[in-house]
């Protein structure tokens, strides 16, 4: 299987997505991402603006309304089976790290 | 204060720009026709350029909204798409792209850019030139003495006007292998 272009994930689109697993304004993404990260992650608007239209565009976001001009955005089933893949290659990743299964090939 | 200035490198008017706010002044209006107005401030102002292309009504109202979200004020950008203008006060969040993909993504729009500017030169001197394909009037060469200085010397600035729009097509060229580059960098 293709890898998809998005895949892995970046830290911005990872954190974005995790942000979204509750409807939010693009402002509002931002600095929910800055809390989740301790403010390691500072998104800034073009970098957001450009996130949130890629993911939209591939159908792992999607809009769910507006407030005024500011549009809330939510993830998509899809962008729900996206998160739990990286879930598990990230565990992967962290179980070798603590050390486990370190002869399974040899 | 207006100043009259005309840039073909993005980069290059981002960075002039941000040379005018740094004495002290802000941007308060830049027209198509290369005339950027500033007035002097006591506050410390960053201007970023973003380039986009064609947005309907309702996503440049997005585009326009998220940012202004940010701090940013929108100075310039036309709906046909091409250079943004984004200007604010200085402080934490300078930037509009944090990450390398964005900034990767961003100079790849620069290059389309320059692209469709530079091909649309290189149709145009085309199209005068296979209506008229000689640069001089043939007569010019057959002429003698001061007769032909003369001549010569009227013609010059007619030609170098045909000549204009190869000239920017050339220099676009430039403009987008220097994106190119810069994309390439953070592609890696």
């Amino acid at each position: 299987m293709k890898q998809h272009k998005l895949l892995p994930l970046s830290e911005t689109m990872h954190y974005i997505l995790l942000a979204l697993r509750e409807p939010l304004h693009g402002y509002a993404v931002m600095q929910k991402v800055e809390n989740l990260s301790h403010g390691t992650v500072v998104l800034a608007a073009g970098t957001l603006y450009g996130a949130i239209e890629n993911l939209n565009k591939h159908g792992w976001i999607e809009p769910v309304g507006n407030s005024g001009r500011r549009k809330f955005y939510v993830i998509t089933t899809e962008g729900k089976e996206i998160l739990s893949r990286e879930n598990e290659r990230l565990s992967h990743i962290v179980s070798l790290y603590e050390g486990g299964e370190p002869n399974e090939n040899n | 204060m207006k100043i009259i200035k005309m840039f073909f490198d993005i980069e290059k008017e981002e960075k002039w720009l941000n040379e005018q706010l740094q004495k002290g002044y802000r941007c308060t209006n830049i027209n198509g026709f290369g005339i950027y107005t500033f007035e002097e401030t006591d506050n410390s102002y960053v201007i970023r350029l973003d380039c986009q292309e064609y947005m309907s009504k309702r996503k440049s109202e997005e585009y326009i909204g998220l940012h202004e979200d940010f701090g940013w004020t929108y100075l310039k950008g036309s709906w046909l798409g091409g250079i943004r203008y984004w200007q604010k006060e200085a402080g934490n969040h300078n930037e509009i792209f944090s990450d390398r993909q964005s900034k990767g993504n961003y100079y790849k729009r620069v290059m389309n850019y320059c692209l469709v500017l530079g091909m649309f030169c290189l149709i145009y001197s085309f199209m005068l030139f296979s209506d008229q394909p000689t640069l001089y009037f043939d007569g010019l060469w057959s002429m003698e003495g001061s007769l032909f200085c003369k001549a010569l010397i009227f013609e010059t600035p007619f030609v170098l006007l045909k000549l204009l729009p190869v000239f920017m097509a050339i220099i676009f060229g430039i403009s987008y292998y220097k994106a190119y580059q810069k994309h390439s960098i953070l592609k890696e």
